[in-house]
């Protein structure tokens, strides 16, 4: 006992508060991060979760989503799936030419509108020739003879399918889809947003 | 400060950690008798310290958003605490600078704000939205909950009052307002207004300036 006592009298207490102090916020980000993704859930690879903003989240969840998602809608208000992956896993990027096909009525459900947004990977949208960041419930979109809807991620117009066209960037980019007053089939977890496929 | 830790939390991470192993080298090197109870205090800063950050986090950004509000606005200037401010533009690649508003969202005008009861309730007013989509959130900053909606969803799209009152107010509700009790005296409001094309973006920017907030007593 005297031992550490003394040991602890000519210690370098701030260095010690210091390191400990530090340790604890890095050890405080990767809990944070932990929470995150166990709190996330990832179909077809796009993510979502439904926790963020509700009341009555516990200590972690709090400071997990003021963290990565502050500010943000609670589900029964928006429904929010971002991806940065194709259907096999590989990085989205302009390069290639990506189809999102949205089977017949398997579009978003929704009592107010949907949205696919373009932006680069941090999330701010990217200039293009036709001035077009998003594609959605808003946009007039073209079906396919059964019903399905087919939308176009590249970099060129697709020829005859323009109205269904979202341009990409040059770089990697990420997608955000967004329902707002989402259906119950978003909110029990039993709709799933289809991949989005590389088709050259 | 959360965007920097993002963007370049492993090299930051990585230059810590190379100062910390520096350190307790140094004391080490020193002798190393005075290594007991440097880790004695070190360890049980750690484990408080770590429960203190976690507790405290939702404080840390939402201050962020307060000054990111008060003094910088959301485009047009710094928005006065119990005040409203709706951005007259959609989100785009002009607009992407104002880092709130990175949020990859160009169909909806949004409304910000900062509240501050401690002086009495504020009276939100709402104009007639004619069916048309929007929300606006209140946000408790102390651990981030949406404790509170007026909107499509929450109240419908008529033209209303809604009392926003902060904790321990034992007035009376005036007759026709709806009461919101916030569980804190501050609160960060986010208001959100359908926009379906350019040639309706008028008509949602009215709409949305309408959305106001006035003291009780005026």
């Amino acid at each position: 006992m005297t031992n550490i006592l003394t040991s602890l009298s000519i210690s370098h207490p701030v260095q010690a508060i210091i390191v400990g102090a530090v340790l604890a916020f890095l050890t405080a980000q990767v809990i944070m991060n932990v929470v995150v993704n166990a709190a996330t859930t990832t179909v077809n690879g796009w993510r979502t979760t439904m926790k963020a903003g509700q009341p009555g989240n516990g200590i972690l969840l709090r400071a997990a989503f003021a963290r990565v998602l502050p500010a943000v809608n609670v589900a029964q208000e928006a429904a929010y799936w971002t991806t940065t992956k194709d259907s096999a896993g590989q990085t989205l990027r302009g390069q290639r030419d990506y189809v999102l096909q949205f089977p017949a009525g398997q579009l978003p459900p929704n009592e107010a509108f949907w949205s696919l947004t373009m932006t680069d990977v941090v999330g701010f949208m990217v200039k293009n020739p036709i001035d077009r960041y998003s594609v959605g419930s808003r946009s007039g979109l073209t079906p396919n003879a059964d019903g399905s809807i087919d939308l176009y991620l590249q970099r060129t117009a697709p020829a005859g399918h323009e109205s269904n066209w979202l341009p990409t960037p040059a770089g990697n980019f990420k997608l955000m889809l967004r329902a707002y007053l989402p259906g119950r089939a978003i909110l029990d977890g039993a709709y799933h947003v289809p991949p989005v496929k590389s088709v050259r | 400060m959360n965007r920097l830790i993002l963007k370049y939390g492993y090299p930051m991470t990585f230059v810590i950690l190379a100062i910390l192993a520096w350190t307790v080298y140094r004391i080490f090197s020193a002798g190393g008798s005075g290594l007991l109870g440097f880790v004695v205090v070190a360890v049980i800063v750690w484990g408080l310290g770590t429960v203190v950050f976690l507790y405290l986090w939702p404080t840390f950004a939402y201050s962020a958003f307060k000054r990111a509000v008060v003094q910088h606005g959301l485009g047009g200037g710094p928005i006065p605490v119990n005040t409203l401010y709706a951005t007259p533009t959609r989100v785009s690649p002009a607009a992407s600078n104002a880092s709130l508003l990175a949020t990859g969202t160009d169909d909806v005008l949004y409304v910000g704000g900062w509240l501050d009861l401690a002086n009495g309730p504020l009276v939100l007013h709402v104009p007639d939205m004619a069916g048309r989509y929007y929300s606006v959130q209140f946000t408790d900053p102390s651990d981030g909950a949406d404790f509170a909606y007026v909107g499509k969803r929450a109240t419908g799209t008529a033209a209303g009052e809604y009392l926003i009152s902060g904790p321990g107010w034992k007035g009376t509700v005036p007759q026709g307002m709806a009461p919101i009790a916030s569980p804190n005296k501050s609160a960060l409001v986010v208001g959100r207004v359908f926009v379906a094309s350019e040639s309706d973006l008028p008509t949602a920017y009215g709409l949305a300036q309408q959305l106001q907030l006035t003291p009780l007593s005026h």
